[in-house]
């Protein structure tokens, strides 16, 4: 036996050399066409696919595949065509038209034209869609007519300087006329755009399955390349296990992953088969908003005292290694008119104390909580785990530990996003880190104009820290009307300060936006509009 | 009375410690478990901190000792609550006329068809994530299976002739019950109760491993297991010590349980 089994060996192994020598693995940089790429997301499942309905982060990232809006923005901030090719202001800026590409179809095969725009921003302003993000963005317009074949004139109430960069958005993107004139149900399960990828399937719970759009002509004017998208198909899954995910991305099993630990970007910048990618959101920098609707933060040094005793820059160290820089601003660090200053966040316990000795706060109980007139200084902190990663969530718990000898009590309660809205809408909170994206500083007027303290027919309001502060409406409103970039910035510099200086919000960082891919994944970009990843360009390399 | 076996012997001592540990935290670990230093966060087990450190600087040796209690009282009140629960329907199923013995015995059977797990956590989303709303899930979810051994146990002792000599004695159906009936069903219910103090750590731990349990910044085992899952990979000491003590209280609490019933049975 042991005779036969000797030559077989030494076969095989020779066999094996010259198959091994036979096919050398391919190392070309051309785009190759075909495959499935596995995108494994650890944000929320969207409740419905059509952005316009809400309108959240989560549905931005897969939506970003499928449907396209009329304008985009390159690397440099400039805003570039994608489905208009032209636009112009009117001179009372009260009027823009914008020309429309005329060799593009939705994927249903209704052809894009002015009417349609005219039905997706109906859709969006009407109170039964519950849009919050696009119905906000689009509060001045009136209404959209046709000039002609190509042209929609979009009229406004106000001039509007934020139009562009509103427009620019996924959460504004143009849909199919006729798909959206099904019922909602139908259209969150399969909306229709003019995307390089079309939604074939949703298993809740499970994976989204998109497919190549064979017939694509219209990407953004900054894309790699023309005509359809390199991928067949997009396996689109929710892994929402961070440490799963990044499992997955090593074994192979998924090739892009998102929401990514901290730990996790350390230590995948050891591996030569994963790529890195750090793209922040625009619009809000990540924040706490302090509640200044009711007790304790109804009171300027009280707001003041907690954000002197929180010592955020400790805990940034200890639990982000480097990969997330302390922001001392309302903006995030890429919108250029964003202003910092950190003079008014440096811990400080001495001034805490202070601040609430004269607040009236003078009395400790047994625990070292202050009181007042028998009331202790308890603060509700609403966390959504679906929007806060791990490393953010101790970041509360060491807040919750160094305010707390300053004498404040904070309670976090860890919640689903669905019992989370439902905590902000019984304004029952005193703090609350919500993320809010938009293209542009005209962010600031969502969040802190007194209009956003009432809901959006999603019953959605976005200025959590309640500013109802008629100086500062009239900067904001006269900033998102005045096109002068000078005066536009001055106005914003003055909104910021009173945003800043009122204790307000206690920034933390960037709105955190890393990916990681197999390094076998090229040609991935996020769109620099809100930085959603887009497939488009990207290719397999086998 | 036989001799102490050597895995008995350090069972006790386990058990020993983990009662010093839930009674009287801070003799074996002075130091405050909620007390953060983030400029020493993700420390590895060394002399200075025995089992490492957390994201936030807390010493995981010490938030392990001052969560014993927490898990320990959540496995002892759940555990407390399913028996209690348990006499009421074992006994009414095994003493009670045929046709609330059928009721019962069908109820608990429907009640078997839910997992347990699903049975804790139906609760949960009912009455709210919580401490005590979790031990009165795990009591809840684990009444069914003893109710079921303690109505056999009843039906068995019921027609013992010692019984049916106090019947004809004359005595009381409720100085029955108490003098002759628990005393006999109690020996093979203390047994259970012990191993079921285990599979109730076990269970709270779960729970609040699943966010559902113990609230931030508590130091319970379950939350701590769940707060190192997500630096598993870089962090290894994190998940592995609150994992090792679910584990290890839950097995001696299973041993002590063990050893019991072979002496019950021996004796």
């Amino acid at each position: 036996m042991k005779r036969i089994i000797t030559p077989l060996i030494a076969l095989a192994s020779i066999a094996l050399l010259l198959a091994g020598c036979s096919s050398p693995s391919p190392t070309s940089s051309a785009p190759v066409s075909g495959g499935t790429l596995v995108y494994a997301t650890g944000d929320a499942e969207p409740t419905c696919l059509d952005p316009h309905v809400g309108g959240n982060y989560p549905q931005a990232l897969v939506a970003t595949q499928y449907l396209e809006s009329l304008v985009s923005k390159n690397k440099a901030g400039d805003i570039i065509p994608w489905l208009a090719t032209k636009w112009s202001e009117s001179k009372n800026g009260l009027s823009w038209d914008f020309t429309l590409r005329s060799d593009v179809k939705f994927t249903d095969g209704t052809p894009l034209t002015p009417d349609a725009v005219a039905v997706n921003i109906a859709h969006l302003q009407d109170p039964a869609t519950g849009s919050s993000t696009g119905y906000l963005a689009l509060a001045k317009v009136t209404g959209v007519t046709s000039v002609d074949a190509h042209t929609a004139r979009i009229t406004l109430s106000a001039p509007d300087s934020a139009l562009l960069d509103s427009l620019s958005q996924p959460w504004l993107a143009i849909e199919s006329p006729t798909a959206l004139k099904r019922s909602q149900d139908v259209n969150c399960q399969s909306p229709v755009g003019t995307g390089p990828f079309v939604v074939k399937k949703w298993v809740r719970q499970q994976s989204i399955t998109l497919v190549r759009n064979n017939g694509y002509n219209s990407p953004p004017a900054d894309a790699a390349h023309r005509g359809k998208a390199y991928l067949a198909s997009i396996e689109w899954r929710f892994l929402p296990d961070s440490a799963s995910r990044y499992a997955a991305l090593q074994a192979g099993t998924v090739d892009v992953i998102d929401n990514v630990q901290p730990d996790t970007i350390v230590a995948a910048k050891g591996s030569k088969n994963i790529v890195h990618i750090d793209a922040p959101r625009p619009g809000a920098s990540n924040r706490i908003e302090l509640n200044s609707s009711i007790a304790p933060f109804d009171d300027q040094r009280v707001r003041e005292a907690f954000i002197r005793s929180a010592d955020v820059n400790s805990a940034i160290t200890s639990l982000f290694f480097g990969t997330a820089k302390r922001s001392y601003s309302a903006l995030s660090s890429i919108e250029a008119l964003g202003v910092s200053d950190p003079t008014l966040f440096g811990y400080d316990q001495k001034a805490a104390a202070k601040l609430l000795d004269a607040a009236g706060w003078t009395q400790r109980d047994a625990s070292g909580y202050r009181v007042k007139d028998g009331k202790r200084l308890e603060l509700e902190f609403p966390v959504s785990t679906n929007q806060s990663i791990p490393a953010e969530q101790s970041l509360f718990e060491q807040l919750q530990a160094t305010t707390k000898e300053a004498g404040f009590k904070v309670n976090l309660h860890p919640l689903d996003l669905s019992s989370w809205y439902a905590a902000l809408g019984k304004n029952q909170y005193n703090l609350v880190s919500a993320p809010y994206t938009k293209v542009g500083p005209d962010v600031l007027r969502i969040l802190f104009d007194s209009e956003g303290t009432k809901p959006a027919p999603s019953g959605y309001f976005a200025n959590h820290a309640q500013v109802k502060d008629p100086a500062l409406d009239t900067l904001l409103v006269t900033a998102s009307e005045v096109s002068d970039p000078a005066e536009r910035a001055s106005l914003y510099k003055q909104a910021q300060d009173i945003v800043l200086s009122g204790y307000y919000i206690l920034p933390l960082y960037d709105q955190q936006n890393h990916y990681l891919l197999r390094s076998a994944v090229k040609g991935l970009r996020a769109l620099p509009s809100v930085s959603t990843p887009t497939l488009y360009d990207t290719w397999l390399q086998r | 009375m036989r001799r102490f076996r050597p895995v008995e012997v350090f069972a006790i001592v386990v058990i020993a410690l983990l009662v010093i540990a839930a009674v009287v935290p801070g003799a074996l670990a002075p130091g405050d478990p909620l007390a953060i230093h983030p400029l020493e966060s993700f420390r590895p087990p060394s002399f200075a901190h025995l089992f490492g450190t957390d994201e936030s600087g807390r010493d995981i040796y010490t938030r392990i000792v001052h969560g014993t209690g927490a898990s320990l009282l959540i496995g002892l009140t759940a555990t407390a609550i399913g028996v209690g629960l348990a006499l009421v329907f074992g006994l009414l199923a095994g003493l009670g006329p045929r046709w609330l013995d059928f009721g019962t015995t069908r109820f608990l059977e429907v009640l078997f068809a839910f997992p347990g797990l699903l049975l804790a956590l139906l609760f949960i989303v009912i009455y709210g994530p919580g401490v005590v709303t979790s031990t009165i899930a795990v009591g809840l979810a684990t009444a069914p299976g003893y109710a079921r051994i303690i109505r056999s146990q009843v039906l068995v002792v019921r027609r013992a002739p010692y019984l049916e000599a106090a019947t004809v004695l004359g005595r009381s159906r409720t100085s029955r019950i108490i003098h002759h009936l628990l005393p006999n069903v109690s020996g093979s219910l203390f047994v259970l109760v012990t191993l079921g103090i285990g599979q109730s750590i076990v269970w709270a731990s779960s729970l609040s491993y699943l966010g559902l349990g113990a609230v931030p910044p508590a130091a319970e085992w379950g939350a701590m297991l769940s707060a190192g899952r997500t630096y598993i990979t870089s962090f290894w000491w994190m998940t592995f010590f609150p994992g090792l003590f679910i584990v290890l209280s839950a097995v001696v609490a299973t041993m002590l349980g063990r050893s019991l019933q072979q002496r019950l049975r021996s004796s």
